[in-house]
């Protein structure tokens, strides 16, 4: 068992029973669609709700169990002990990357997004160069849309704005 | 005999010009994600699934195995010169190899890096031609209570290996069981889980669970975390080749990484990782120069390296024989079947004896170029980390949207790439594995499917589970995986708190 005077005082040690939380919702969400699943009552063997309540019960468990891990300290973040504190900035700048395409994506058409996301996204990192990364952004956006259209690949429309 | 004149058909395959071509492809491409942070075999093959679409089965596959095989290549380069494992097989490497480098040896230390991963995915390769289809055999006799528990044993292997806490890793399985369980159920016809949403009736894909999972946590990762760190861009010169006394010191090790890598690979959660950490203790227990290690033993770089390529020719075994993926990579290689409307087994060899034999063959013809890219070629390859990181991971999510974007040009794939890239990078911060996600999405539903399958043929009878030898053995075998190492990890503890308590007392 490990003893709670061993381990230092720490002031941005997490406790991330949060985790647990969401995974046994997530399992309670599995447990609730389990009962909407009509059992086509098959003489034999077992229904397709029975996979699915399995599942949700082990969620649950699981998330439980995490809940009382993180209350008790036993985890936490691979790198609490790290110098510096995560930077917020740059994981939104990156995250805004990524989500990105959700808005533009069928607007804008995959070349002008791949440009956005990653100018966004090497903003995240630190690049200062806009107009730089734009120009890059964009050519790989088209070397790759061309590409693997010649494979075969749909990406959908080159600027779907002009039709 | 009979082994040799398929295999002897499988050259005729592997050696036609366009499939050397993919080999080729496959094989710098490998190098290059080897070398690269961030990016690594499972990832770059998950990216180029859609490619399946258009290229021949054989062709795809030879570039695949390729890419498994070269990225094992790079990663050694990088760890030896720049002290950063490209993969997590390489970080043994790292240690010796890294030491050499810094005593101006980097040149030997890369060659026998090289020569040892090529003797040893010859051996394992040789071992896989001849072993493979016995076991395939062996596969005809297994009933679906049979998969089921083999299937059951590889889930609680997963899980219990690849976390570092049974609870984590059993978290990560059931995550991934659970999203299996999304779409039309396959045996009724009824939907589960869709929440109403037309587009997830088909299920959520593969290939978008693994690229958010890896590329989009890892980018969100790093980009929270070292965004502002210099790149440690520093490659160390070259220095002189191997000399007669480091090829008689490397022999032993790459023969004996071989033997350690291969049947650990081969099992249900061996990986890659683990053959190398067994590798570099043997090593070090074995040498006659114990002291040079953690100084630069040449023992340290040539086992591991060896160790690590074997155990990728192993996991091949598994999955070519019995459809059954150990790692992430050997995942994604089975949902590259599964796009090809396949099904790896036993069935396989007696259906599509050209596409197994011309893969098994591209093994001998990969190792081969690979040597031919490493040897000469590595001050070419060490370049690419002169690309600035932002670039790097700039075009990661690019390339990450093109395989999510282009699998149906669907508003919900890049939805669900959100979300789920936010769960990759809480994954990464408190240290999930993601192994166990991608396992049990792939082999959910079949397992699903062969325990319906078992029941319905036993009319609803449990004990069918436990009806044949070959069935009940393996349930043991998984409730042993399960249960033996937390038991140890009690007992040790119990120890220490008695000695604790003895100290205490005394």
């Amino acid at each position: 068992m490990p003893i709670a005077e061993e381990a230092p005082p720490r002031e941005r040690r997490s406790k991330p029973w949060w985790l647990g939380l969401a995974l046994a919702v997530m399992g309670a969400l599995w447990l609730n669609g389990a009962r909407g699943i009509a059992s086509t009552t098959n003489y034999i063997g077992l229904g397709p709700a029975a996979i699915v309540l399995a599942v949700g019960l082990g969620l649950v468990v699981l998330g439980v169990l995490l809940i009382l891990q993180a209350l008790r300290g036993d985890f936490r973040a691979v790198d609490d002990e790290a110098e510096a504190p995560p930077s917020r900035a740059a994981f939104l700048l990156a995250l805004a990357g990524v989500a990105i395409p959700l808005l533009t994506m069928r607007w804008l058409g995959f070349p002008l997004t791949a440009m956005l996301a990653f100018a966004l996204v090497t903003h995240g990192f630190g690049s200062r160069r806009t107009a730089l990364d734009l120009a890059i952004g964009f050519v790989l956006g088209t070397i790759a849309w061309f590409g693997f259209s010649r494979l075969g690949i749909s990406l959908g429309g080159f600027l779907p704005l002009l039709g | 005999m009979d082994i040799l004149t398929q295999l002897i058909g499988g050259f005729a395959v592997a050696l036609q010009p366009i499939n050397l071509f993919w080999a080729f492809i496959g094989c710098a491409l490998g190098t290059a994600v080897g070398v690269l942070p961030g990016i690594g075999p499972a990832l770059t093959i998950a990216l180029l699934l859609p490619v399946t679409a258009q290229v021949n089965p054989a062709s795809a596959f030879i570039m695949f195995a390729g890419i498994l095989y070269g990225a094992l290549y790079g990663g050694s380069t990088t760890s030896i010169l720049l002290n950063t494992p490209g993969e997590s097989g390489s970080v043994m490497t790292a240690l010796e190899g890294n030491r050499m480098a810094r005593k101006g040896r980097g040149a030997a230390a890369l060659a026998t890096a090289a020569i040892g991963s090529f003797v040893a995915g010859t051996v394992g390769t040789l071992a896989l031609t001849f072993l493979a289809p016995a076991i395939a055999e062996l596969a005809f006799v297994f009933g679906p209570e049979d998969y089921f528990a083999l299937m059951v044993l590889s889930f609680t292997s997963v899980a219990v290996v690849m976390g570092r806490s049974l609870v984590r890793g059993f978290a990560a399985l059931f995550f991934g069981l659970a999203l299996g369980t999304i779409g039309i159920d396959t045996q009724t016809g009824q939907t589960r889980m869709v929440f109403g949403m037309l587009e997830l009736l088909d299920g959520v894909s593969f290939t978008v669970v693994l690229v958010s999972l890896f590329a989009i946590g890892e980018t969100l990762y790093v980009a929270s975390r070292h965004a502002s760190a210099p790149a440690a861009i520093n490659p160390l010169s070259g220095g002189h080749w191997m000399t007669r006394q480091d090829w008689a010191r490397s022999w032993k090790p790459w023969l004996r990484g071989s033997v350690i890598g291969f049947p650990i690979g081969a099992l249900p959660a061996g990986g890659t990782e683990i053959p190398t950490f067994l590798s570099y203790a043997l090593e070090r227990r074995l040498s006659k120069h114990p002291e040079e290690f953690g100084q630069g033993a040449i023992e340290g770089v040539a086992g591991p390296e060896a160790a690590n390529n074997a155990a990728a020719a192993g996991i091949l075994v598994p999955l070519l024989t019995l459809g059954l993926p150990s790692t992430a990579t050997a995942a994604v290689l089975l949902a590259a079947f599964q796009n090809y409307g396949l099904q790896p087994g036993p069935m396989l060899f007696a259906t599509n004896p050209d596409l197994l034999w011309g893969l098994i063959a591209s093994l001998y013809t990969g190792n081969l170029i690979l040597l031919i890219l490493n040897l000469p070629l590595v001050g070419i390859w060490v370049r690419l980390l002169l690309i600035p990181r932002h670039y790097i991971y700039g075009g990661i999510v690019v390339f990450a949207l093109v395989g999510v974007w282009g699998l149906s040009t669907s508003w919900m794939d890049l939805a669900l790439m959100c979300g789920l890239g936010l769960i990759g990078y809480v994954a990464r911060v408190y240290d999930f594995p993601i192994a166990p996600v991608l396992i049990g999405l792939i082999l959910g539903p079949q397992a699903e499917i062969q325990l319906r399958r078992a029941l319905a043929v036993s009319q609803d009878d449990w004990s069918v589970l436990v009806g044949t030898p070959i069935s009940a053995s393996l349930l043991a075998i998984a409730a042993l995986v399960l249960i033996v190492p937390p038991l140890l990890a009690y007992r040790r503890r119990q120890a220490a708190l008695g000695k604790e308590r003895a100290a205490a007392a005394g």
